[in-house]
């Protein structure tokens, strides 16, 4: 078995929406988002998207998305 | 730092065995005591991080005792804390020398033994505990695994040319690689999954700056300075969390080094009508 990459579509979704989207700061392993509304925020749902882990502080919800950081990033940044 | 010159090793002038064995902090009970003993510990301190190399001979005990007009007996107190640290090294009737650097600590994800040996050090293991246990929740957690799931656990003190070096815990889901410890604990876990093709392609180290336990410091051998560098490491390959560790690293021995890179821009959504609902990709699904 091997594990999908996480899909940018299914992350956004995951942090509420575009619209509960603040910014997206993509690092190394992990993308850094700011939301609006950190209730709307699914961890579970982030996991299902291919995330390795998921830490939520305030609003600050970041994502490990591991080395495929890059191309989720450039993804997103079609989405949004 | 300092502008004088660094006073010459006098020849003789080296630890006797008795003073060695003097007990630390004898003879600094008075405040001028203290002052007096901080004063030529930052001295030799500074001269040791920013005038010597690896190697060098730092005064001797008479030329401080001189130069600071102190007593021997605190002079050697400094002296003999710096090799307490790990700062210095002492040579049986030869003299005090600045010890071997931190090592440079680029992470990457290579096993300690690889590490080792490319700092031209030859590694060791001894291996404390390895047994295949129930995930407890934070190992869970970090592998992605149920509470309770067989995990392998491995506790091992790393060496580098003997020397205890860091002492590291480690956990391995079970399932992914059921005979891990069959035939003995393998020298290199890494290795091991790499055979079983899971080799580690990424993770994420995490550090905290932390005191020794007793039980640490006891098997670091750690005679002065209780510092330590913890890390936290979540090893992945293609199929997911293959490794979670803990280990403790001795602060004397180790600096981290850290590749920097400029960041990627931020993202931020693009600017859109008032009234638009969100667009296709950005449902919310509450």
């Amino acid at each position: 078995m091997t594990v999908a990459q996480p899909r940018a579509d299914a992350i956004l979704d995951a942090l509420g929406g575009v619209a509960n989207v603040d910014e997206i700061d993509p690092c190394t392993t992990r993308l850094r988002s700011i939301v609006k509304d950190p209730s709307l925020v699914d961890p579970a749902l982030l996991r299902a998207a291919g995330a390795f882990g998921v830490m939520i502080s305030g609003r600050v919800v970041q994502v490990v998305v591991g080395p495929h950081a890059d191309t989720v990033a450039t993804d997103l940044a079609d989405l949004m | 730092m300092t502008t004088s010159p660094a006073p010459s090793p006098a020849p003789g002038a080296t630890a006797t065995p008795a003073a060695a064995r003097a007990p630390r902090g004898a003879g600094l009970r008075t405040a001028r005591g203290r002052h007096k003993y901080q004063t030529v510990r930052a001295y030799l301190v500074d001269l040791i991080e920013n005038e010597l190399r690896e190697g060098d001979a730092v005064p001797s005990e008479r030329a401080l005792t001189e130069r600071f007009g102190i007593s021997r007996m605190t002079v050697r107190q400094a002296l003999e804390a710096l090799v307490a640290d790990g700062v210095l090294q002492r040579e049986q009737g030869r003299g005090t020398f600045v010890a071997p650097r931190r090592i440079d600590f680029e992470m990457r994800l290579t096993t300690f033994a690889e590490d080792a040996r490319r700092r031209g050090m030859i590694p060791g293991t001894r291996v404390l505990d390895a047994a295949t246990v129930p995930a407890v929740p934070r190992v869970a957690e970090e592998l992605a695994l149920k509470e309770g799931d067989p995990v392998h656990r491995l506790e091992r003190l790393r060496t580098a040319d003997g020397e205890p070096m860091s002492l590291e815990v480690g956990w391995i889901p079970a399932h992914l690689v059921p005979g891990l410890l069959d035939d003995g604990v393998p020298e290199s876990i890494y290795g091991a999954l790499r055979s079983a093709g899971l080799a580690p392609t990424w993770g994420e180290d995490t550090f905290l700056a932390a005191e020794a336990t007793d039980a640490e410091a006891a098997l670091l051998e750690l005679r002065g300075s209780r510092a330590v560098l913890r890390t936290r490491r979540r090893t992945y390959a293609d199929v997911g969390a293959v490794m979670y560790s803990q280990a403790c690293y001795r602060g004397d021995r180790y600096s981290v080094v850290v590749p920097l890179r400029e960041p990627r821009p931020v993202i931020v959504p693009r600017p859109r009508e008032q009234d638009e609902p969100a667009d296709t990709a950005g449902r919310t699904s509450p």
